[in-house]
């Protein structure tokens, strides 16, 4: 997924001298190829990031179109007021690349995790918030993310999972949510996005459950929302970050409104990590390991089952 | 469109006549920042009388030196001088702050004329960086003015650009800092001092002066001799101002920074400016 990343942005700059790689001395590795194939584009600024994203608002309004690379703790969230301020209230083509989001930084604490980053990202006006899951999606998010000249900010968590897709996506369209498996319409239908997709794969298969992704979660679109309600007896959402403000809300927000169910969301409960672990000891910390979901969606399902049995 | 230059026999730009347009937009919104940007009148009268350059008079022409108000508190100052270039009309001054018209009280860059959108402070600066490697790296001879308070200095991200700038030789950025010696709660020594800003500059790799903020002719000398020396430095010029200048009442009286206008002050204030009949 990674390499589909740097590969994504090497292509696009390679295409359009006008793309520039912005970081704040973070991606070593990372962007290797980046370096040696478009060195006059890559910017380390130094570690400041308000600065850089500052930065980045200024070289777009002379017509280049930055990619600002930061780790999701600092890119969006350290610098939410330049994000706001700086970029999206001008309506300015940079796109904000934060990776490592969730509890990619397992070891290193509260400091790099970044647990709350899409609901701090949502609510900025013109803002679009993306989550690819795997290499397929993260392809078609850089050119999606290329495309929109707009602010975009772009999510990327836990990267090596595997895919869940099996063919290359075309093309993202704006908030529309990606079907990936098919399942019982009597039980509650999955939605999950970024890293969590590919448990949620698990899950959807051992019991029999439909599954969308969404890859975009900003905007997000009603009627694909409303179609998944239609199509099952309640949803569920799962994802590697708050409860509070993320794709559960923002699916609740729509179903709520337009096609009211039951919704159950799985995400990150309100608290910080408080040990220290690899990623998968830290998704049982919070009650998302595959075991724990798998549980969860399961009571779930049973307790829809006899609601729709006692209203019969 | 009404403009205070289309009148051939008045100099544009003119500080006492510029202070006075702050005053009506001041009295007609009855708001505040009178004295914030009373500081920067004779700096903008130097920037855009012999400085900034703008193609054909259009506020957004691709090829125009950029001035970024990094300290968004100083905006009727600028509104003054759009309304000397004719982009501001007499009804942008009289309905300033009336409900769904355009000028905020802090600068907003969806306004043709304004570059930047600020006021929360240390975001301007940043901006005005980018826009400079921008330009360097487009190969144009365009210059870049970002004007800063001295209060802002206290917010980090200005250092972070500072440091920057250095790094990649912005000889096309100009930082002017309007050292008026106050910020919100008191004087810049008393709040948080900034020791000798020539000095740190300097150390941060500027090609730095200080100058009387007020004095037109040293500023305009100070502007020309900056970019004329160290070609691969990026400039900054220390303009020692006082906060409130022009009107006495209002001289380095930090209330100014939150003072509305009434009636008596409006017209005392007019006519220490010279003026005597009242536009309204």
């Amino acid at each position: 997924m990674r390499e589909a990343f740097s590969n994504a942005l090497v292509r696009l700059a390679i295409a359009d001298s006008k793309v520039l790689l912005l970081t704040g001395d973070h991606g070593y590795s990372l962007f290797d190829e980046f370096r040696k194939s478009c060195p006059d584009q890559y910017i380390n600024v130094g570690i400041a990031e308000q600065n850089m994203v500052g930065m980045a608002a200024g070289l777009a309004r002379v017509g280049f179109r930055p990619f600002v690379y930061g780790l999701a703790a600092f890119i969006p969230i350290r610098t939410v007021e330049q994000i706001k301020l700086d970029i999206a209230h001008d309506d300015l083509p940079v796109v904000l690349l934060g990776d490592g989001a969730g509890f990619v930084y397992s070891h290193l604490g509260t400091s790099h995790q970044s647990t709350e980053d899409i609901a701090c990202t949502r609510a900025i006006p013109r803002l679009q918030v993306l989550s690819p899951a795997d290499r397929f999606e993260m392809t078609a998010a850089m050119d999606y993310a290329y495309a929109t000249v707009g602010p975009v900010y772009l999510r990327m968590g836990k990267a090596d999972l595997g895919d869940v897709h099996t063919e290359p996506i075309h093309s993202l369209q704006p908030g529309r949510l990606l079907k990936i498996r098919d399942g019982r319409c009597d039980r509650p239908g999955l939605i999950s996005t970024g890293s969590m997709l590919r448990a949620a794969l698990d899950i959807a298969i051992s019991l029999d459950l439909m599954l969308w992704s969404a890859p975009m979660l900003k905007p997000l679109d009603v009627d694909d929302v409303r179609a998944a309600v239609q199509a099952t007896n309640g949803l569920v959402t799962l994802e590697e970050h708050s409860m509070l403000g993320g794709l559960g809300a923002a699916i609740s927000e729509i179903t709520s409104e337009h096609q009211p169910t039951r919704v159950l969301r799985i995400g990150v409960p309100d608290r910080f990590s408080e040990h220290c672990g690899t990623h998968a000891y830290l998704l049982r910390e919070h009650g998302l390991d595959i075991d724990s979901v798998r549980d969860r969606v399961g009571a779930f399902c049973q307790m829809l089952a006899s609601n729709s049995i006692a209203l019969a | 469109m009404t403009s205070a230059i289309s009148e051939s026999s008045i100099t544009p730009f003119d500080p006492a006549r510029m202070r006075r347009t702050v005053l009506e937009m001041a009295y007609a919104g009855s708001t505040v920042h009178i004295a914030c940007a009373f500081s920067i009148i004779e700096l903008l009268t130097v920037l855009y009388r012999h400085h900034l350059r703008y193609p054909g008079n259009d506020p957004r022409a691709e090829g125009r030196d950029y001035l970024v108000l990094s300290k968004g508190h100083g905006v009727m100052a600028q509104y003054a001088c759009m309304h000397e270039l004719g982009w501001l009309e007499d009804s942008h001054i009289q309905n300033y702050f009336k409900d769904g018209t355009d000028l905020k009280g802090l600068s907003d860059s969806r306004v043709a004329g304004l570059e930047v959108t600020s006021g929360s402070l240390g975001h301007g600066f940043s901006v005005g960086v980018g826009i400079a490697l921008g330009l360097k790296r487009k190969g144009t001879d365009q210059k870049v003015f970002a004007i800063v308070g001295d209060g802002e200095l206290n917010e980090g991200p200005i250092w972070e650009g500072a440091l920057v700038a250095a790094h990649h030789r912005l000889n096309n950025l100009m930082l002017i800092v309007d050292k008026n010696g106050f910020q919100a709660m008191g004087t810049t020594d008393d709040v948080l001092a900034l020791g000798d800003l020539q000095a740190k500059f300097s150390s941060f790799g500027f090609e730095t002066l200080e100058v009387d903020g007020h004095d037109e002719a040293a500023i305009d000398a100070a502007i020309r001799q900056l970019w004329d020396t160290c070609p691969t430095k990026p400039k900054a010029l220390l303009a020692r101002t006082v906060k409130g200048k022009g009107v006495s009442f209002m001289e380095a009286v930090n209330l100014w920074h939150y003072t509305r206008l009434d009636p008596q002050s409006f017209a005392e204030a007019v006519r220490e400016l010279g003026f005597t009949a009242v536009s309204k």
